[in-house]
């Protein structure tokens, strides 16, 4: 079965929406013939304005609806395809209402809040269409657990023959086996890259400690060495594994809280024009 | 010698033979007793057979243990030695070995926490960040600081006080720029914003514009006319500091283009664009029977003047005659002189603009005195006194040309006169008087410019002259400016080149305004001009009525019931 992103729901149902919904108002707004100039107050802005709010309320109710799995009101798909496209139409609509008004005022705050919101949202889009086919490439058929499984059979096989070698060879070893670490931070989650990494550090150091082994020892050294890169392999895929995954979830920490943001400023702009009215 | 090794691994043990006097004891899989511990170094030490076995430990570090050896231990049975970690015991050995040894992990190395333990924190989510929260925080943040706060003054809450010298009051509610001419008034919000929740009344407008005129007078019945209408229906404010209101034609044509719909007295005509459809101008007239309006058509347009003045002849291209200059050619600008405005003109006045060549001199063969212009009267009185003064003090040359007969003044003459001299100098100055008076009104002077009536009786003669009517504003609802249409010719706009007679209204027509001005579209060529550019919408002459019997629109009978 072919996989269809939710941009494609449904043949673009929601896209084809979208575009009729801006044509609309576009049309609308090079028809009116404003009292003095397009703004917000004017019957066709107290329209677009309205039919902004609805639609940020209800792409609010997105977060709701997500959550409820037994919702029968079409599916999640349907609904996230539609909140992307007619999110994207919002912006047409809402600017339009502005009648390109903007200035130090919490209307304009209103305005760039929900251009923030849409923005981060497209991007949201953008890291889903991206990240989970690399993160596919990366896992292939493993997961994240089996990955730290096997880094575990790793560890022990690697100190139980690691036992045989020089003290510092070993002590490479031991801090890798007992101090690597997954996640923990921010910016390890995010970049993928943990700067003090002992594996990473054992990987550096071991060929220019391991030079000076021969016989039995330099066998094992090979050996041991070879257990190493596995593992230091396998850590750099639990990593971006992670990391994809903090991308996924990163911008939903700006999307969300700027929503509610966004939520706030509408009231403030709706509640204070209607105080000046 | 054969010596037995017994490894105690877990619940079992493991047991090994090894040949020799010697055996290494460390880390490494090497040596004969293998301590597989991390703790325990690569080569820790040897047991070596010295009539009996003894245990020996190099320098840390150091391999060459036989030499340089800091422990040395003989063993005993039921002595064990600590290694390490380790217990190395010396047993009885059994048949067949000559040395037996066993050996045990005493202290077992933790086992080290596999990397699950360490990899707990793998999402943002772990890590205490938070959408929730950073969500609900900052839509709080923003309620407080752009809505709670600021609507504590128009909203009378308890923090009115704060709100008003908070860092962020209702200043930031403002949409944008407010004309220029309300800019003093735009930190107050409530200087027009008087109720919560309720439009901006008019009478907030009026407070300053008291003086605004309505669009019609009271005869058109206003009120029902503009029902509903407020100030702000056209007036729309924070839209730029240039106008509250747009300047095109829209708002003008919704009922000009067909007013008699709106307005069943209406007399204006339907309109709907300057450059297409703009009906013909009408003139106001200054009549005996007060103002009269005139569409211009066809015929010409007469205002009457009762003043003789012909264009033409002064503006003949040859000149006219006068007694100071010689012949001169005359234009405009030497009797229509503008007004401080610079937007119309001085009234024409006599002494100012035609008295140069114009003299009043009544007996020029004696004295450049004039009569003075206005009543007739006046100047008889003068006339009269001049002949008087000349019978009694005339010198004999002066008497001669004035009365044209010779003699002189009576009291020039030797000796008091006599009565009858008295009466006939007097005689004959009043009838010199009142000849010359006659001449100068009906024939020589006053008649050239004015309509003279006559009043015979059987004492005297009275003139009544007609009062000159100069209309100084054809088109009082117009808009113009002499001055911005300084750079055109005067005669392109009012033709009085050939008017013979004063009646003539030289008033420019549509026709001619066309030929600069378009409508309210662009042309090549052409001015754009809508309605607004010569019309107004606020009538000074129909007065806003503050307190009518009904009030004018809806907004304000709300505002005027308080």
């Amino acid at each position: 079965m072919k996989h269809y992103s939710i941009l494609e729901y449904a043949r673009f149902r929601w896209f084809k929406a979208a575009v009729v919904l801006s044509l609309l108002a576009a049309a609308a707004y090079l028809w009116h013939d404003p009292p003095i100039k397009p703004y917000g107050g004017t019957w066709l802005g107290y329209t677009l304005g309205t039919i902004g709010a609805l639609l940020i309320l209800w792409l609010l109710w997105y977060g709701v609806r997500k959550r409820r799995y037994r919702s029968t009101s079409g599916t999640v798909q349907g609904w996230l395809s539609a909140h992307v496209y007619l999110g994207t139409a919002l912006v047409v609509i809402v600017t339009l209402h502005t009648g390109f008004e903007l200035g130090a005022n919490v209307h304009t705050l209103a305005y760039i809040l929900m251009l923030l919101v849409v923005l981060s949202g497209m991007y949201g889009v953008f890291v889903y269409l991206r990240v989970p086919r690399a993160m596919t490439e990366n896992l292939g058929e493993d997961s994240l657990d089996a990955l730290i499984l096997r880094v575990g059979d790793l560890d022990r096989d690697m100190r139980a023959r690691a036992m045989g070698l020089p003290d510092d060879l070993l002590a490479l070893i031991d801090r890798s086996v007992s101090d690597t670490r997954l996640g923990g931070s921010f910016m390890r989650l995010v970049t993928g890259i943990d700067r003090g990494c002992p594996t990473a550090h054992a990987v550096r150091a071991w060929p220019g400690m391991a030079r000076k082994l021969t016989g039995a020892s330099a066998r094992l050294d090979k050996e041991v060495y070879g257990l190493l890169l596995q593992k230091h392999q396998m850590l750099e895929r639990a990593r971006r594994d992670l990391k994809h995954k903090a991308i996924l979830d990163l911008w939903l920490y700006f999307h969300v809280p700027l929503a509610f943001m966004l939520l706030a400023a509408l009231v403030v702009h709706v509640v204070s024009v209607f105080i000046y009215w | 010698m054969k010596i037995l090794v017994t490894t105690k691994v877990g619940r079992g043990q493991v047991r090994k033979t090894v040949s020799g006097d010697w055996l290494r004891v460390g880390r490494n899989t090497s040596c004969e007793i293998h301590l597989p511990d991390p703790r325990v170094p690569l080569e820790q030490g040897m047991i070596v057979y010295r009539d009996g076995l003894v245990y020996m430990e190099g320098e840390a570090g150091s391999q060459v243990i036989t030499r340089r050896s800091v422990r040395s231990e003989r063993m005993h049975y039921g002595e064990p030695l600590a290694v390490g970690p380790y217990r190395i015991e010396m047993t009885p050995p059994p048949p067949g070995f000559d040395a037996a040894l066993r050996v045990e992990l005493v202290h077992p190395l933790e086992a080290a926490p596999a990397l699950a333990a360490r990899a707990s924190e793998l999402t943002l989510g772990s890590l205490g960040l938070t959408k929730r929260w950073a969500a609900w925080l900052w839509a709080l943040a923003v309620l407080l600081i752009f809505l709670v706060v600021p609507m504590g003054r128009v909203l009378d809450l308890p923090w009115r006080g704060a709100s008003q010298t908070a860092l962020f009051g209702d200043k930031f509610w403002n949409p944008g720029p407010v004309t220029l001419a309300h800019q003093p008034i735009e930190p107050k919000c409530s200087a027009c914003h008087e109720m919560a929740f309720q439009h901006v009344k008019d009478r907030a407008c009026l407070e300053c514009h008291k003086n605004i005129g309505h669009h019609v007078g009271p005869e058109m019945k206003p009120a029902a006319m503009f029902e509903g209408a407020r100030c702000a229906t056209c007036h729309r404010e924070h839209k730029g500091v240039k106008a509250t209101h747009r300047d095109d034609d829209r708002f003008c044509v919704s009922c000009h283009q067909d007013l008699k719909s709106h307005a069943a007295g209406a007399t204006a005509a339907r309109v709907s664009d300057f450059a297409r459809d703009h009906p013909a101008f009408r003139v106001t007239l200054d009549e005996d029977g007060g103002k009269r309006r005139v569409r211009q058509g066809d015929a010409p347009v007469a205002q009457q003047t009762h003043l003789k003045f012909p264009h033409a002849t002064h503006l003949d291209p040859k000149g006219v005659k006068s007694p100071v200059q010689g012949r001169i050619r005359l234009d405009c600008s030497n009797c229509h002189k503008p007004d401080a405005s610079k937007r119309g003109f001085e009234p024409i006045s006599m002494p100012r603009q035609c008295q140069e060549c114009h003299t009043l001199q009544f007996e020029p063969a004696v004295t450049t005195r004039e009569v003075p212009h206005g009543k007739v009267a006046d100047a008889l009185t003068v006339i009269e006194e001049f002949y008087a003064n000349l019978a009694l003090k005339g010198t004999p040359d002066s008497f001669q040309k004035a009365f044209g007969v010779p003699g002189e003044g009576l009291l020039r003459r030797v000796g008091d006169p006599s009565p009858a001299e008295r009466q006939n100098a007097l005689a004959l100055a009043s009838r010199k008087a009142r000849q010359v008076g006659a001449d100068l009104v009906e024939v020589r002077v006053c008649k050239t410019c004015h309509e003279i009536a006559s009043v015979k009786s059987a004492q005297s003669t009275e003139w009544k002259v007609a009062p000159v009517r100069q209309n100084m504003s054809f088109m009082p609802h117009a808009r113009f400016d002499h001055q911005a249409h300084r750079q055109t010719k005067c005669a392109s706009c009012h033709d009085v080149q050939s008017s013979k007679s004063s009646a003539d209204v030289a008033m420019p027509t549509i026709k001619a305004c066309r030929e600069c001005h378009g409508g309210s579209r662009p042309i090549e060529g052409k001015v754009m001009s809508n309605c607004l550019l010569c019309h107004g919408f606020h009538d000074a002459t129909h007065p806003w009525n503050p307190n009518p019997a009904r009030p004018v629109t809806k907004v304000a009978e709300a505002t005027h019931a308080r």
